[in-house]
This record gives structure tokens, sequence and C-alpha cells, in this order.
């Protein structure tokens, strides 16, 4: 269930309120306290690093430029010679200038791929470091900005042992919010651009506008991160918040293991313990070197374990348990799909009529530099009926389907689906009015279960906005509940319940696929677009595959639209066969005729056959 | 205005210098490092320890003294030095992570600069060092004061972007080093081991990156932890401006963000906003790449204008 463990909350930050109290000063002094202070604001800005590079996969070597905003705008804001507002209202200042700015720097990462997001956000780190922070009335000069800690009635909370408790009460709230964002569709998109752009826009993920988010909701955080750091420690300059204070971020969220939360809170919090821990061990001599071990860490973890340490706990987890329970037996190869309705998330699919058509492509033209990919080819699908879409490689079906889903525009054509005009939408929104597709080389989140994947094909099945999601209060959980409830009965129907918490990238090639259909399916569209989904697959398996989609068009009434090199296959289920060759679509009609006309044997052998009796 | 450009073209050839060190490890790999500006430094503070004859501080033991060495003996040092770097970290960890993502290698590079800065701050402290010029004198251009390192920095960078392509195309190894990255089963097919290309060029980047740390050093004549790697972020930038996989675009990239620093600083100091050589680069970075207009997609436009086909420049 969705449901948030509040109690676990309430009772997270009790402990956070009133541990620093009791434990005294025995055991915590002030020394100890601001430490401490500074360990949850490194931890919140993991979090908001993990949120970028693990969740998202966009690299950002400048998270720190960004935990600097927002130590120097509560600065700003609170200081007794600039804005002299109330703490909270700084604190607020800091997420909300903190998100500002993160969008501005995530506005050209919707276009740049992972090594040159990496070079804008370096760049960005010495900007901030060099520039914008050492500007008289942001930074505060060479004496460094004062930010005055927040006042109880009259006084200011003035001991470390006090400040510490709103740190950790922060770094409480913000887990949650993090716990709330990977449990809801956010983080599934999130996860689902991470994997791959294209594959998350088929499963009617809006790419620009979560990118963007990633980027916001992180630079929030992170500004709350630097303001902990402003206020806790009093005086910060530009020198606080360094290039190479971004790249220790880097280094811990990679140690503690990227998309693990509690992995990289525990590495941010023992990295920021580390030095005085050192010199506590080893005398004052050593300071300074728990950079090098950090560093040294890294490149350990990147060579040896990519998963960093949450990634070796899990897998030692794991091999205890195999060697416990054993391989789980086999699924059933034939899936017996259930009959979904419509999520009542998603809008209704437009009334047709019968033999209407599904999908009319007209005169679609593609071209990749000298070469024609599609040359107006047309196709036509009618409802409730199996088309299939052969020829030899290179012919151009796979560029035809990405026409047809929007993941590249053609030179010229139109797209129609379910009698509307598609041509000019993006891949998310063809998909919300009733279309998917599967993909040659397997459009999943490889590292994410197949019941996460289950959840994230659902993304249009859960609409509820973006507070909703990071509170999980509201309509969230409602359709968190019917999403989570789907997934489990196509899982049951795919008889894929024993692997429901496996890793989508550990299963064979042919369950993937199962998997992949499932996810095409789970949302109940009007036309389900599957590209080679045999290959890989054994002979019976393939078999079980022509039932599985004759189900999918007699008992679900939907309709295919089926890229196959597999004749048989072809010809067992198709009510109509489209043939291309070079960009052309070379015959159409019913298919045991259209695979004996010589056009299409000669397309496929080469030579002009002699006489025409290939029936396959 | 003469000012400003020989100032630019002086900046420029560092920036182009290590531009090509990032060129080089992205033909033959695909990745990009973001440790070479602190390799670099590392090899600065063994040069400096061999010209002036430190004590080698050693934790837990007798220092030992080196007798002082000439600035070459130090300089050749340094490279020979940056170069075992950047094997050795292609050699412990690039090699061991396999056909991994190459924002993952990126992020290695990262530990392996923050191994680097951490670890001068731990033996040599923040203070600054001193590294005196190999020749004294300077020439004056357009009112400017140039040294003979600053010269030889400019003329290096366009002797090296300008030729070193050509020199690669004469063997196999070379023509392999050039298209490993762009198509690595063809290079494997005509018999040159990728991981040897792999080594080279990590070596190479380095040991450019150390080429260019020796030539700006005397320009200022100290430095300290991070120096070169400041110094590094704008070659990254010119190498992203110069196309990526183009030494000449490099060069010109790096002479390009060079003029446009010198200019900023000439005309903006006034706005009082320091750093302006950062300003500059993301500036510059941002309209590339979003205007997707890098040096090399300028000049095909140029020759499609022009009427020559693209290909006769390649």
């Amino acid at each position: 269930m969705s449901r948030p463990k509040v109690p676990g909350v309430l009772v997270a930050l009790v402990l956070a309120a009133v541990l620093p109290w009791s434990l005294g000063a025995a055991v915590l002094s002030d020394k100890n306290a601001l430490l401490c202070s500074a360990a949850c604001a490194t931890a919140i800005a993991a979090i908001s690093l993990n949120m970028l590079m693990g969740y998202a996969g966009q690299i950002s070597l400048g998270q720190f430029a960004f935990v600097g905003v927002g130590a120097f705008t509560t600065g700003v804001v609170t200081s007794v010679d600039q804005l002299r507002l109330p703490w909270v209202v700084g604190l607020a200042a800091a997420a909300v200038v903190g998100a500002a700015i993160a969008f501005l720097v995530g506005l050209p990462a919707l276009r740049l791929r992972g090594l040159y997001l990496a070079v804008v956000t370096v760049s960005v780190a010495y900007v901030g470091w060099q520039s914008v922070f050492r500007v008289e009335w942001i930074g505060g000069g060479s004496a460094g900005k004062v930010t005055p800690r927040p006042y109880i009635g009259d006084s200011p909370i003035s001991s470390d042992t006090g400040f510490l408790t709103i740190a950790a009460v922060l770094l409480v709230l913000v887990w949650q919010v993090d716990v709330n964002l990977t449990r809801s569709r956010l983080g599934r998109a999130f996860q689902a651009i991470r994997a791959d752009d294209q594959v998350a826009a088929s499963f009617g993920i809006d790419v620009v506008r979560y990118k963007l988010l990633a980027f916001t909701i992180s630079g929030a955080i992170a500004g709350i991160a630097g303001s902990i750091i402003g206020t806790a420690f009093g005086t910060v300059t530009a020198g606080t918040f360094d290039y190479a204070r971004s790249l220790l971020l880097v280094v811990i969220v990679v140690i503690g293991g990227l998309g693990s939360r509690w992995g990289v809170v525990t590495a941010a919090i023992f990295a920021t313990l580390l030095p005085d821990l050192l010199v506590a061990l080893f005398g004052a001599g050593i300071r300074g070197l728990d950079l090098v071990i950090n560093a040294a860490l890294l490149m350990y973890t990147l060579a040896q374990h990519p998963g960093g340490f949450a990634g070796a706990v899990e897998e030692a987890r794991e091999k205890r348990k195999r060697r416990k329970g054993g391989e789980p037996p086999l699924p059933p190869t034939r899936p017996n799909l259930p009959a979904l309705t419509r999520p009542v998330g998603m809008p209704p699919v437009p009334k047709l009529r019968a033999r209407t058509a599904v999908l009319k492509a007209t005169d679609v033209s593609v071209r990749f530099g000298g070469l024609q990919a599609v040359d107006s080819a047309s196709l036509h699908v009618d409802r409730g009926t199996i088309v299939g879409l052969m020829g030899p490689n290179g012919a151009g079906k796979t560029t035809m389907f990405n026409a047809i889903t929007g993941a590249l525009t053609p030179d010229t054509g139109r797209i129609e689906l379910l009698g509307v005009d598609v041509s000019h939408l993006p891949t998310h929104r063809r998909t919300a009015l009733g279309m998917s597709r599967t993909f040659q080389l397997i459009g999943l989140a490889k590292n994410q279960s197949v019941y996460e994947n289950l959840l994230i094909a659902q993304h249009l099945a859960a609409p509820y906005g973006v507070l909703s999601a990071l509170t999980m209060v509201g309509p969230s959980r409602f359709y968190e509940r019917d999403v989570r409830t789907r997934a489990d009965e196509v899982l049951a129907g795919l008889g894929f319940g024993r692997y429901r918490d496996a890793q989508v990238g550990r299963l064979s090639h042919g369950q993937q696929r199962i998997v992949e259909i499932g996810c095409a399916l789970v949302t109940s569209p009007e036309l389900v677009m599957l590209d080679e989904p045999s290959a890989g697959m054994s002979p019976a398996a393939a078999e079980d595959l022509a039932a599985t989609l004759r189900d999918v068009r007699d008992r679900l009434g939907r309709t295919v639209l089926l890229i196959e090199h597999n004749v048989p296959l072809v010809l067992d289920v198709a009510d109509e066969l489209y043939v291309m060759d070079a960009g052309k679509v070379i015959a159409d009609g019913e298919p045991v005729e259209v695979v004996g006309r010589p056009e299409v044997v000669t397309a496929y052998l080469g030579v002009a056959p002699q006489k025409q009796e290939v029936n396959a | 205005m003469g000012q400003v450009v020989v100032l630019g073209l002086i900046s420029g050839g560092i920036y182009a210098l290590f531009a090509l060190g990032v060129v080089m490890v992205h033909r033959g790999t695909g990745v990009l490092t973001f440790a070479n500006g602190e390799v670099g430094t590392a090899g600065l503070f063994l040069a400096a320890l061999l010209v002036d004859g430190w004590e080698i501080p050693l934790p837990f033991m007798d220092n030992p003294t080196l007798p002082a060495l000439p600035w070459p003996v130090g300089a050749l040092a340094a490279v020979l030095f940056a170069a075992g770097l950047g094997c050795l970290f292609e050699l412990l960890v690039v090699r061991r992570m396999g056909v991994s993502d190459p924002v993952a290698v990126a992020v290695a590079t990262v530990g392996l600069a923050l191994f680097l800065l951490a670890g001068e701050f731990q033996l040599f402290g923040e203070s600054p060092k001193e590294l005196a010029a190999p020749v004294d004198g300077t020439v004056e251009i357009a009112g400017v004061l140039v040294t003979p390192t600053q010269i030889a920095g400019l003329v290096l960078a366009i002797a090296l972007g300008f030729g070193l392509q050509a020199v690669l195309r004469r063997t196999d190894f070379g023509l392999g080093i050039l298209a490993a990255a762009q198509d690595p089963s063809a290079v494997r097919l005509v018999g040159v081991p990728l991981s040897r290309i792999s080594l080279t060029v990590w070596g190479a980047g380095a040991a450019l990156a150390a080429i260019a740390s020796l030539l700006v050093e005397p320009t200022v004549g100290v430095f300290g932890p991070g120096y070169a790697s400041e110094l590094y972020v704008v070659g990254l930038a010119a190498a992203v401006v110069g196309g990526l996989n183009s030494l000449p675009g490099a060069v010109v990239g790096g002479v390009t963000l060079g003029i446009a620093e010198s200019a900023a600083t000439r005309y903006l100091s006034g706005i009082g906003l320091s750093g302006l050589r950062y300003v500059v680069v993301l500036v510059v970075l941002l309209a590339v790449l979003i205007g997707r207009q890098t040096i090399p997609d300028l000049l095909k436009r140029l020759d499609e204008q022009t009427g020559r086909p693209a290909e006769a420049r390649a």
C-alpha cells in the first residue's frame, strides 16, 4: 500500500526534537552538536543530489552551488543590515531561490547529453564560488555573510544543541518528502527518464516537465541544506561553497549508492564526521586525509562495486536469501491477461464504430541525411484487428513506428490517431490519447522491479499534482491504490507473481518481453504497437505470444500493430499485412496472399523468383 | 583592442592545450575527464620539488633533501609523472569499470581530481609554492609584456592543434586513436587494440595538461592546490565549443574563450563582478550548446554557403 507510515515519521520527528536536548553536554558538546548540524545539512544536500543523479539520471557536478545559493539567500533575508525577516522566511526563500536557479540550470539540460551537462554544471559551480558569492551584498565580501539564528519569542536559539534540533527535524522532513517522491508518479517518472527519454515518453511521461521538476525540487532541497549550513555556522564565505565541496558531494552519493536514500544519507553523515574522527584517533596531523580516503573510496567503488555501499549490502542480502530459498520456479509461459478497463484517472478513449480507423498514417516521409528511411508510406489500421508490418532489415519499419509515436518528426505526412490529427503532438500526448508501444531493445526501466515497471507504465492513470505527490496527501493516495491494484492484477495475469520484486534486467529476454507487453497493455490503450515482440523468444514462447495477441484482440477488443520477422507468427495472427522495402510500402492486403507476391519475395530474397509458389 | 587580442591569445593558448587533452581522451574513449587540471597541478608540485631542491615532506620520517635540478629536467619529470598518473588511472580504474556509461567514468575522474587535490593539501599545505620561470626577459607586443613561456604555449597549441591530426593519420595506431570512440569495432578489426588506445590517450591527455600547467605557471609565478583545475574548466569548455572531437576546433575554442575573457576583463570589470572568466565560460557554453553551433558546425555552414562540400575540409 502507498500509505505513508505516518507513525514512523512522527517517531523520527520526536526523536530528532528530543534527542539533542536529552543527551546532555557530556555526550553532546556544543562543538559536536554543530558538527551534527553540518552532518544533517550534508545529508540533505546528498538527498538532493541523489534525486538528480540517482533517480533522474541527470549528472550535476555543481550541486554545492545550489547549497550556497540557499545559504546566502537565508543570509540576505534574515541579516540585520539587510531584510531582517524571520528565519522561517529565510528558510523558505532559500528553497524557492534554490529551486529557481536550479530550474534555470535545468533548462539547457533538456537538450544536453550527460557529459555536456557535467561541463555546464562544473561551470555553474565555478560561477557561484568565484563570481556570484563574491558579490558584496550576496556573500558579504571577505568578512563573509552573517546569518542570525532563528528566534523563539525574543531570544535567539544561540546554543548549537538547540539548532541541531531544527536541523534534525528538517532532515526527517526532507527524508519523508523523498520517500513520498519515490512512491509517487514523480519518482517513477524520474526512473523512466533515467532509463530512456523515449521509453518514458511512450509511457505518457512529459520528459521536459519531469526533467525540470527533478532540477527544481532538487534545487529547493539543496537550498534548505544551505540555509542550515549558513545558520549553523553563523558566518559563511564564498569559500565555504567551493568546487571541491561539489565534488565531495558527488563522491558521497556514489559511495553511498546512487538511488539509495539511506545509502547516501549514511555516507553523508559518515563523510562529515570522518575528519574529526580521524583527528580524534590519529592526532591533528591527519586533518585533511579524510578527503583523500573518500576520493580513493569513490574510485574503488566505481571500479569494483558500482552500486555503492547500499548496492553491496543489497547483494549480500540477496546472496543469503538465495542460499536459503533457491531459485523460484519459472512462470507459466502462457499469460492469461485480465480484462482491464480504462483506468479512472485517464480520459476515456473516444467512441469509435467498429472497423473505423484507429490509426491512419498518410504519406509519411523521413530522411536521415542522405538516406530516405521512409518514403511516402501510408498505413491504415482498423479497430479490433491485428495488422502486421514486415520488411527486410533497414526497410524503415521502426522509423515508421517512431514517426507514428512521435519519437521523431517526419519531414512530410499526417498521422491520425482515433480520428485526431496528432502530427504535431509530442509522444506523451499521443500516448494519452490511447496508444502504447514496445521497443526492439526492450523499453523498460531495467534496474527496477517488474512491479515498479508496471507502475511506471501507469503514469497517466495517476493524474495528481506535485504537491500531492510530495506530501502523499489528497488525490495521490486514491490513485496510488488504484494503480497498485491494477499492477497486481496484470502481474497475476502474466503469471509473474513470483517475479514481482525481481529486477527486470535479471529476467531472460523472453520474460522481459512479456513484462513489456504487460506494461503496454496495463492502461488499456486502444492501439498497441509491438516492435518485434518474438525476437529472442523460443518457438514455443512465440506460439504462446500468438495466443496472447489473439487474446488482446478478441477478448480485450484492442487493436494491434505488429512489426515482426517471424513469418509463421504473422500469418497466424494478422488480419492484414503491410510489407515495406527501402522506405516504401510495397504491398498490403490479406497476409497469405501478400507474402506470395513476387515483389515481396524479391524484397526478401533479392531475386525475382521463377514461380510464385512461396507459401510460408 | 590590440591588448585585448594579445592577452586573449596568451591565455587562449593555455586553454587550447588543456582542451587538446580533453579532445584526445574523448576521441579515443568517448569520455570526458574532469581530473586533468589537478593532474597538471600535481605535475607542477613535482617540478617545483625538483627545481628548488625541496625537502620531501614525508610523514613519519626524516625529510630527505634533493639537489636542485634545472627547470627543463623538472618540467620533463612533471610531464612524465602526469602521463604516468593518467595511465595509472586508466589501468586501475577505467579498465576495471568495463564497458560502462561514459558518465560513470566522468564521475570516477571527479574522484581522481579530489584525490589529488586533497593529497596536495595534505602534503604541501595551503600556502602558495613558487616555481621560477625557465627563461627571463619579456617582449612587448601591442603594449603587453609577453614572456617566452607564454609565446611557447600559444605556438605549441597551434602546432599540436593543426599538426597532430596529420601526424596521427600516418599510422594505423594514430588513425585508431582518431576513430576509436566513433567506431570501436572497426578499429579492433584493423588490428589496433582498444586497450592500448585508451592507455595512450589517458596518458597523452594528462601530459598535455602538465605541459599547459608548466607554461602558464610562470605568468604569475606561484601556485597552490587546485591551481590548474581552475584553468582546466575553461579548457573543458573550449573543447566543447570546438565540437569535442576536433583538435583544430579545440585550439579555436581555446583562443575564442581567451579573447572573450580578456575582452570581458577589459570592458566589464567596472560592474564589480569577480571571476569574470567563469561567467564568460558559462555564457559561451550555454550559447553554443543551446544554439547547437559548435565551431565545426559553423564551418560546415560556411562551407555550404560558399558552395564547397563540407567533406573537402575534413
